[in-house]
């Protein structure tokens, strides 16, 4: 009994606390918080010990020993504990009320800031795994396919709020087995669409800026023709569809190819030399060790899986050297998820570069780090832990790449948007809240009938882009 | 017999035809001293009130009615028409004009489909109709401001795996237009173009009070551009107030070409946005000095934008969560776009901006509910569902206090009678009832910018009215007239007291209908006939079970067992969207045919029961 009585004067002790947290969080975002003591992995100076870190109006502001914090500051004593930054995704799909537009084989015309979902679960999910960034893609049925958005995860603010101010915006490519597959597999009803081979995969892109090139310069013409004062020029129909592929002429919008085959990403990378414009990033390219100096020679960056060695049959000469391969030559690498589920364990993704030829530690770090912060043109703002940059923190339990590892704390931009003894009290908040909720007529199940659940119910799947979920919304 | 004399005086001489209506008094005297039962079958009918509530005359009043109306026409002819059937006047009613205070006992006279007068002091003219409103409330015709009212029932859409496919091909087999635009994207399509004459198809929505809709095709991405009706009119064009009124879009997917998924959706909208501005802009430049310039395409769809993108009219659109909202209010944003949101479940949540915006709400009235059963095995609901339900009913009043234009709509509900019960909620819920009954009458009005002719009852104004005993947010009232465009549609007034069992209260088995068994049903889907299996257990007239498709399986619900079959209804998912069916079959032996019916339309089935 007593048992019990002190179990319930806790509950709701944490429920009362739980209250002044949330009140305390709302204010967050202009407290400064200091954290003391900490073992921090900056990313790019080295490894820090016994090293405080002052966070004031979202910046980190300095890094040091015994550092001194206004008096309403957040301390949060971090002894035992590590810092790293915010880990960076730089391939997506989270957040995404629809991923594949298969109608065409140039959808350039769509862009996923259209369909994002704030409130998608997998935001929090992968903030309590340290990731504060995350390149959104289109998905890989297209030879061209739609504008990307890099977002940081601000779980709970409205939308507007996740774009990553002045991130370089980008664009989805896919070759291979994907956009190939969807020509030659029309839907009941539907024609197959071209292209239905690698070759044509090609042509399609090659095919895409050339009308580009018209298009530009049917803009320039025009604009010649306003200058000279020319009363009959009439303005060109904007085409939202090569307005992406003008800007990747112009050095205004990055590539990121979707691909496996290293044959084809170079045959990409020959197109993009014919056209003038650089492959921001080869997604997948599990075997891009073979064109290793090919994409060094071009400042071209990999973003790669650490494992998911011969998935498949394009992916048959994948191996775990991959990784490790590509940074010896001098290639921009970096480690994605290509899921909600990976997406939480990227830390131990950058682990393997380790074991599997020996990436230095910190080299390691980067690539969840660092280097996507570059690929996607953010560097200047996250990616490590220095002066002035912005405060997209993770304080870990334990060294990132040890498998005992949780993250304690995410902040981004100053503001917690996880910590782990925070969700504790939630969970009970929401039980509470669940079960007053289920007391409602409207929450009631229907005294007779009713349609009958789906078992197991239905999860959304935003899983590796293999364009499995061609149906639209998913 | 004191009672009809009492009632037959209200219309006593006042005017100069002081001597016709004597007579017309004295007439009826005459005549009800010769046949009684002609007066009281014409009292009752015409709803000179009266209290009489047998039931027999009830059931047998509709063919006196007719009796009485023919021998009424044949005997008056030499003058008498002065009983003008358009005129009307009610008396000693509570008035809530809405525009203004109600008016606590007064009167409300409708000549010639208008509102002639109103007040307190209205006077009653000689040649009109009197209802002696004692007891009644009289309020503006209630105004549904997102229907598909008039319009045939879609093609039942039957989904393959994958959901979307078949809009595609229902849309596909429309008749081919001149536009460059697939069907979906065609902004031109007017629902006043689809609508349908008759008067039985909105009885169901004027028995609970609505004399005016919104109405809008059901169809596309655009689904054209829609029509202010009243709920009344035997041809389509008295039925119009205003068409077209206002362009709608639904965020949905073409099926099997572009845009097949909603990010096309965005991309294709934008593109034609910026297509329609184009457009406007060359064909002013070409009007103004055409030599040198090549002449611009006439482009049907696109003309059809113009409006919209002018901001002269405004354009609806679908958007239930928040976020979706937040796209329609971003895309207004960058296209100047005069937008209105229906549905408007999440609403709330961007009130601050709705505000700014000055985007007003078609708020749906059909709260969501649970209507999954319970089951063991099933996940836990998740709680973004839960709090949903929870907050919906909170929404208008939320709206309200924000500032927020907002007008009601049906939203699909199955049963139309909900309306009021969930206004009611929302009034529950903190929004006041006065806020509750402009928002059915002249919030709508303003937001379709006919304020000027409807929504409130204000002299010249069109004659839509309602007409209850007992406050209409009270569930106890009964509707008792309803008015549109100043025509009179009566309603049975329920019985005060529940009716008593007749005879036996057990009811005869022996007799009934044996429907229970296995059955092995095909559903004729066009084209693709679809198996199912149904089982049903009978007891008595209840009737349970389940029904299995490739839809799933669903629990019968309100099943019951009628004189020659079944009647039961059934929620259904199809891919993703539930649908309320109702299913009726008749039964001869081990066979069994009948409907499917959804609000998309009716299927066909036939049936043998398993050995």
């Amino acid at each position: 009994m007593k048992k019990i009585t002190a179990f319930i004067l806790t509950s709701l002790l944490l429920l009362a606390n739980a209250q002044i947290f949330v009140f305390a969080q709302t204010k967050q975002q202009q407290q400064d918080v200091l954290i003391r003591n900490a073992t921090v992995l900056t990313a790019i100076n080295g490894t820090l010990e016994n090293t405080d870190l002052l966070v004031q109006n979202g910046k980190i502001a300095k890094i040091g020993k015994n550092l001194k914090a206004s008096a309403n500051a957040r301390i949060i004593d971090a002894t035992g504990k590590f810092v790293t930054p915010g880990i960076i995704d730089c391939h997506s799909h989270s957040m995404l009320d629809a991923i594949n537009e298969v109608s065409y084989s140039v959808t350039s015309m769509t862009n996923v800031r259209d369909v994002l979902n704030p409130t998608d679960i997998a935001i929090y999910r992968a903030l309590a795994g340290g990731v504060t960034t995350a390149n959104l893609l289109h998905g890989s049925a297209n030879p061209i396919g739609g504008q990307n958005t890099v977002v940081k995860f601000k779980y709970g603010h409205p939308v507007e709020d996740f774009i990553f101010p002045g991130a370089m915006p980008g664009i989805k490519f896919a070759l291979g087995e994907n956009p190939k597959r969807i020509g030659s597999n029309p839907q009941p009803g539907q024609r197959p669409r071209y292209p239905i081979t690698r070759m044509g995969t090609l042509e399609v892109i090659r095919d895409a800026f050339l009308r580009a090139r018209d298009y530009k310069a049917s803009w320039d013409e025009y604009r010649v023709r306003v200058a000279k004062k020319d009363k009959t020029a009439t303005p060109p129909r904007r085409n939202l569809e090569l307005e992406p592929l003008v800007e990747i002429l112009e050095g205004k919008r990055l590539v990121h190819a979707h691909g496996y085959r290293s044959d084809e990403h170079l045959n990409l990378m020959l197109i993009a030399d014919e056209f003038g414009f650089k492959v921001a990033t080869l997604q997948h390219a599990l075997e891009a060790y073979k064109i290793a100096p090919e994409i060094a020679k071009r400042g071209t960056g990999a973003s790669i899986f650490a494992d998911s060695w011969s998935y498949k049959l394009e992916a048959y000469d994948s191996i775990p050297y991959n990784g490790y391969l590509l940074w010896k030559a001098g290639v921009l690498v970096s480690i994605n998820s290509d899921s909600d589920e990976r997406m939480r364990r990227l830390n131990l993704d950058a682990a393997k570069m380790m074991k599997y030829g020996g990436v230095p530690e910190e080299e390691a770090l980067k690539m969840i780090t660092l280097n996507p912060a570059k690929q996607l043109g953010i560097d200047k703002k996250t990616g490590s832990i220095e002066q002035g940059k912005d405060a997209d923190i993770v304080i870990w339990t334990a060294h990132p790449f040890s498998v005992y590892a949780r993250a304690d704390t995410t902040m981004i931009d100053g503001e917690i948007f996880f910590d782990r003894a925070q969700d504790a009290l939630n969970r009970i908040a929401l039980e509470k809240e669940r079960q007053n909720l289920e007391k409602m007529d409207a929450n009631k199940a229907p005294g007779t009938g009713g349609t009958s659940p789906k078992i197991p119910s239905e999860r959304r799947k935003a899983d590796l882009d293999d364009a499995d979920d061609i149906g639209g919304n998913q | 017999m004191k009672q009809r004399s009492r009632r037959l005086k209200v219309s006593r001489a006042q005017t100069a035809k002081v001597k016709i209506c004597k007579f017309f008094i004295t007439f009826h005297y005459s005549l009800f001293t010769f046949c009684n039962l002609f007066v009281y079958t014409l009292v009752k009918n015409v709803h000179w009130i009266s209290n009489f509530t047998s039931e027999q005359f009830m059931k047998k009043s509709i063919l006196r009615f007719g009796v009485a109306i023919f021998a009424f026409a044949s005997l008056c002819l030499n003058g008498f028409a002065q009983a003008r059937t358009d005129i009307f006047a009610i008396t000693n009613a509570r008035i809530v004009t809405v525009s203004g205070a109600p008016v606590e006992r007064g009167t409300v006279v409708v000549r010639n489909g208008l509102i002639e007068s109103v007040g307190a002091n209205a006077r009653v003219p000689a040649d009109a109709r009197v209802i002696d409103g004692a007891g009644l409330t009289v309020y503006p015709g209630f105004f549904d401001a997102y229907t598909n009212l008039g319009l045939t029932a879609a093609a039942p859409t039957a989904p393959q795996g994958r959901g979307q496919l078949q809009i595609q091909q229902a849309s596909a087999q429309a008749a081919p237009t001149n536009s460059n635009y697939p069907n979906g994207l065609q902004p031109e399509l007017t629902v006043a173009e689809q609508l349908r004459a008759g008067e039985a198809q909105f009885e169901t929505a004027r028995n609970n009070g609505f004399t005016t809709a919104l109405t809008v095709g059901r169809e596309g991405i655009f689904n054209g551009q829609s029509a202010l009706i009243n709920l009344a009119g035997d041809n389509v064009s008295a039925m119009i107030i205003r068409a077209p009124v206002a362009e709608t879009v639904t965020f949905r997917t073409l099926g099997i070409t572009y845009p097949q998924s909603l990010l096309g959706t965005f991309s294709a909208l934008k593109q034609m946005f910026l297509d329609g501005q184009r457009y406007d802009q060359l064909k002013k430049m070409y009007d103004a000095n055409p030599r040198g310039i090549r002449r611009p395409e006439s482009d049907q769809s696109l003309e059809a934008l113009l409006p919209v993108l002018s901001g002269k009219m405004p354009i609806i659109f679908n958007a239930n969560t928040e976020r979706e909202i937040v796209r329609v209010l971003d895309l207004a944003q960058q296209f100047n776009l005069k937008a209105v949101i229906s549905g408007g479940q999440e609403a709330w949540k961007q009130a601050a901006r709705l505000k700014r915006q000055n985007v007003p709400v078609l708020l749906s009235l059909n709260f969501p509910k649970r209507t999954t059963a319970i089951s063991p095995e099933a996940d836990l609901e998740d709680m973004e569902t839960l709090r949903l339900r929870a907050e919906t009913p909170k929404g208008a009043a939320r709206l309200a206090s924000a500032g927020v234009r907002f007008a009601f709509q049906s939203g699909n509900l199955t049963n139309l009678g909900d309306f009021l019960a969930n206004a009611n909620r929302a009034t529950e819920n903190g929004l006041t009832k006065d806020a509750a009954i402009r928002a059915m009458t002249l919030s709508a009005a303003e937001i379709f910018d006919v304020s000027d002719r409807l929504g409130s009852i204000e002299t010249g104004k069109i004659a839509n009215l309602v007409v209850s005993r007992g406050d209409i947010f009270n569930k106890n009232k009964t509707i008792t007239h309803i008015f549109v465009d100043g025509r009179l549609f009566e309603q049975k007034e329920k019985p005060k007291t529940p009716p008593t069992p007749r005879g036996s209260a057990a009811p005869a088995t022996q007799g009934l209908q044996q429907v229970g068994g296995t059955w092995s049903i095909t559903v004729e889907l066009p084209g693709q006939p679809t198996p199912g299996t149904l089982t049903l257990l009978q007891q008595d007239k209840t009737l349970s079970g389940s029904i299995q498709t490739q839809f799933g399986t669903s629990q019968l619900k309100d099943g019951e067992v009628t004189a020659d079959g079944f009647r039961f209804t059934a929620t259904i998912d199809f891919a993703g969207n539930s649908r309320e069916l109702v299913v009726s079959g008749k039964v001869a032996g081990n066979q069994m045919s009948g409907t499917f019916t959804t609000s998309d339309g009716a299927l066909p089935f036939s049936g043998t029961r398993n050995p």
